[in-house]
């Protein structure tokens, strides 16, 4: 069946009415000329009308013939090839799902080695002539023959990085875009249904998608660690089972590489696990599952901090700090002491509130400077705003601020914002709030975020250590001003303060400034990817209109489907140049005669 | 190429361009000018007839007068001879004027005179010139029917009387020759010489069967076929519907087109022409309208070839 690149130029077909109409306009009434011998002009015409008829008929013909045939070359025309090896010069956009599902082992091997192998078969397919890219879940394209994107496939691996179907649809569509080669894009995936979301497409879509169904799974989706640090009593973590299979499974979790606690746990529960005290420092705190043919959610990771909980020394004045000091202490979470000064500048770790009284704040802004603290109390605003959203402090409400000012070269420190201006800061062992924790100031101290932002501003904060984050492989994270160093076991990465990192596998990634450790990120593989049920081929086109599904094996015959088809633009401009020559060979030499 | 210088030095009008002439004044002024250029070299009639000096013999046919028979070569060899004489002005002409609408045309008015004016003033010098040698000339107008009758007279009051019909002679409508050529026969007693002057566009099988009886009847016949030529090359770029003005017959078509083979068609009439008329002892001339009166004189009064 005869296809087109660019039907639409199929409009220009009106175009072939033009030499009728300049026919039929040239048929209308012309001038009348007086001529005595007309006689003899019909004696001239009688023996050669028919002739003449005929090749107005057939000039006509030939020239309509022409633009039709100019017309329908531009519209880029295809026609299958049947037994022609090769296709017409293409561009191909093969996407390899290899997110983490794909390492899920089926018949016997890795999804993935499946994958591949039709890759490969999409590949032996390619001509020179085509321009070829591979995607895969690191969301880059890269472009080469066939050659350079065979020796990809063959250290391509099961990425730990999730894979969003549709995004990558999208970008596949943006890298054929400038293509004027005819482009296709061939997806070869596990079509996990979570993976899949809407995308829309100009080019054919061809996706190949395993035949066997997917392995039942059990995975961990997640492993919370509760509030932190823990004391050396021990802690409780809770893994959370998901997943696909209702079999019970054993849990075990161990912080390093201490005997490991077990537990009994089933596909949508939660499993709490207590573990023994262990000293204080950082642990990694690994929570794993027996081997299933899906590796990669069976075992997840979370960075467990171990310290004494804090001694504090509260004001007992500031109605609202007091009380939850005491509660903290009741639930052994600080203890009172010296450690710490929460409320006002003392010697050693202070949290400082502005004071009551604007008459004091010259005086507390000269003690903070004479301890070399980079930050001071500004002008007050009473303009009504919202803390900036954080892991610190969630979005509060604040009618009354300091403003605080560093008096460093930077603006380090900054723990927390109102309207993108520091609104909590740190400096050396001092911590700066802008608003005195009161409802007349902020209303902070009557929400239920109160207790934890206690919690961590006097057992972490304070103390110099950044948030505990969770994270996904590839995925951005942004990291505390004073970060200087990201470190995974051996490796080790120098960053930026403030900046983003990229964690490139599961594990925990400690943040250290200096020789210190501040804080740590969890990373682990998107726990949607446990699910391993694979979306119909209903739901698929239905999400991406005009998609074509096929099997793996099948993947590779049925790929430059467009471009397999034979090009007829160069046949039908040789005709059009045949017919234009043609054309004018009969129209002199019918000329010439009369 | 034609000397346009008589003896006197001055311009021959008879071989100057038609049109240019018929701006020099009136028709009898101009066709007088043209037969004075005409007649500087001829002063003879070039016919022959039975007068006072001896042509030739010839044999002897039914009807011819007894007294000219010549009993001399009667006696020596017992044949019939007849002798033949110079004739100075017995000579009858007659011309048949085609004043049909077709004849008023023409296809370049500022280069060409339309046909009827050109055979106007073609007609008057040549009745000018037999008057001249004392020869009676009548002459017959006509288009779809006739229209005028002069008896042949050979005075020269008579020419001005000529002048005036051909004057007041229009474009009518049709074509009909057959009658007109048939009243010939009436003002024609004895054998004379009829010119027929048209355009020919009329029907041929009926003119030639007329003309044949004159030649039958004895008559000396020549036919000026008169053309424009614009009708001899078919000219013009773009598409044109071409209509007969007597019969509004019309065709469309772009002239480029078909030039070659309306040529061809022309060529092929003129032909179908003057064979017919060689066939039947008829004298026939093409004249085209830029063609000096001069030399369609001298071609219509040269003696008739005998093929002709």
């Amino acid at each position: 069946m005869i296809g087109f690149l660019h039907p639409w130029v199929l409009a220009g077909l009106v175009a072939t009415a033009i030499p009728i109409l300049l026919h039929l306009l040239a048929r209308r009434e012309p001038p009348t000329v007086v001529f005595p011998a007309v006689r003899y002009l019909v004696t001239t015409t009688r023996e050669h009308q028919r002739r003449l008829k005929l090749q107005n008929w057939l000039l006509l013909a030939v020239r309509t013939l022409l633009v039709a045939t100019l017309v329908i070359a531009a519209a880029g025309p295809t026609v299958p090839l049947t037994g022609v090896p090769g296709h017409a010069p293409s561009a191909l956009v093969l996407i390899i799902d290899n997110s983490p599902s794909s390492g899920a082992v089926v018949g016997g091997t890795p999804q993935l080695g499946q994958l591949v192998a039709a890759a490969r078969r999409v590949l032996s397919r390619a001509t020179p002539d085509d321009a070829l890219w591979l995607v895969t879940a690191d969301g880059i394209p890269r472009r080469g023959d066939r050659a350079s994107l065979g020796e990809l496939l063959n250290d391509l691996r099961v990425s730990p990085r999730r894979l969003e179907l549709g995004a990558a649809i999208a970008l596949a569509g943006d890298v054929l875009a400038p293509e004027s080669r005819p482009g296709e894009i061939v997806m070869l995936t596990d079509l996990q249904a979570s993976a899949l979301s809407p995308s829309s497409f100009s080019v054919p879509l061809l996706i190949g998608r395993p035949a066997a169904p997917p392995p039942a799974n059990v995975g961990i989706g997640a492993l919370e660690t509760g509030t932190q640090p823990w004391s050396s009593d021990g802690g409780r973590v809770s893994v959370t089972l998901v997943g696909d299979s209702g079999e019970s499974v054993p849990v075990s979790a161990r912080l390093g590489e201490r005997p490991a606690r077990q537990a009994l746990g089933q596909v949508g529960s939660a499993v709490t696990v207590n573990l023994p005290g262990v000293p204080s420092a950082w642990w990694t705190l690994t929570a794993e599952l027996d081997p299933d043919e899906f590796r990669l959610d069976d075992r997840r990771v979370a960075a467990v901090r171990v310290a004494r909980v804090a001694r504090v020394r509260w004001d007992s004045t500031s109605r609202f700090i007091a009380a939850a000091c005491e509660v903290l202490a009741t639930n052994r979470r600080i203890q009172p002491g010296q450690e710490i000064t929460m409320g006002h500048l003392a010697p050693g770790t202070s949290v400082v509130q502005p004071p009551d009284d604007p008459a004091e704040l010259g005086a507390l802004n000269r003690a903070l400077a004479a301890r070399g603290v980079e930050w001071s109390y500004g002008s007050l605003s009473t303009e009504l705003a919202f803390s900036d959203s954080g892991a610190v402090v969630g979005r509060q409400r604040v009618t009354r601020r300091y403003r605080l000012q560093s008096t460093a070269s930077g603006r380090t420190g900054v723990l927390a914002s109102v309207k993108g201006t520091p609104w909590i800061a740190r400096s050396g062992n001092v911590v700066l709030l802008g608003s005195r924790l009161d409802p007349a100031w902020t209303d902070l101290p009557v929400s239920a975020g109160f207790m934890p932002f206690m919690d961590v501003l006097l057992n972490r904060l304070a103390r110099g250590e950044a948030a505990l984050e969770q994270g996904a492989p590839g995925e951005p994270v942004p990291l505390p001003d004073q970060v200087t160093e990201v470190r995974q076991g051996e490796r080790e990465w120098r960053v930026e303060g403030g900046g983003l990192f990229q964690p490139p596998d599961p594990g925990v990634y400690y943040l250290r400034t200096g020789r210190d450790t501040v804080g740590a990120i969890s990373v682990n593989p998107d726990s949607r990817e446990s699910r391993l049920a694979r979306a119909t081929d209903g739901q698929a086109r239905q999400l991406w209109k005009g998609a074509r599904l096929v099997p793996l094996d099948e993947a590779g015959d049925a790929a430059f489907s467009l471009a397999s088809r034979g090009d007829l633009r160069g046949p039908l401009l040789w005709m059009a140049l045949l017919v234009g020559m043609v054309e004018v060979g009969l129209a002199s030499a019918w000329r010439r005669r009369s | 190429m034609y000397s346009t210088d008589g003896p006197s030095g001055r311009a021959r009008l008879d071989l100057l361009d038609p049109l240019e002439v018929s701006k020099l004044g009136g028709l009898e002024l101009i066709t007088q000018g043209v037969v004075e250029g005409f007649l500087s070299g001829l002063h003879r009639s070039p016919r022959r007839g039975f007068s006072v000096e001896f042509a030739e013999h010839r044999m002897y046919q039914a009807g011819d007068e007894l007294r000219y028979v010549d009993w001399k070569i009667l006696g020596r060899n017992d044949r019939l001879y007849v002798k033949q004489f110079e004739e100075e002005t017995n000579l009858r002409g007659m011309v048949v004027f085609d004043t049909s609408r077709s004849m008023a045309w023409t296809g370049s008015p500022s280069t060409v005179l339309p046909k009827l004016e050109y055979a106007q003033r073609l007609i008057a010098a040549l009745s000018l010139v037999l008057i001249r040698q004392r020869d009676a000339t009548g002459l017959i107008t006509f288009d779809d029917d006739v229209r005028s009758v002069t008896p042949p007279r050979a005075r020269l009051s008579h020419w001005r009387q000529l002048l005036g019909t051909l004057a007041g002679s229009q474009a009518g409508r049709g074509t009909a020759a057959e009658p007109a050529l048939r009243r010939v026969v009436g003002q024609l007693r004895r054998r004379g010489l009829v010119v027929f002057v048209s355009d020919l566009l009329l029907d041929r099988e009926l003119v030639l069967k007329a003309l044949r009886f004159l030649r039958h009847r004895g008559h000396q016949v020549l036919v000026l076929h008169i053309m424009d030529p614009a009708e001899v090359t078919l000219g013009g770029q773009n598409e044109a519907r071409f209509e007969d003005p007597e019969t509004r017959s019309a065709v469309v078509l772009r002239p480029r087109d078909w030039a070659r083979a309306y040529r061809n068609t022309v060529r092929a009439v003129v032909s179908e022409w003057r064979l017919a008329c060689r066939r039947h002892g008829i004298a026939y001339h093409r004249v085209t309208t830029d063609t000096p009166f001069g030399v369609v004189l001298r071609k219509a009064l040269a003696p008739p070839s005998r093929s002709a």
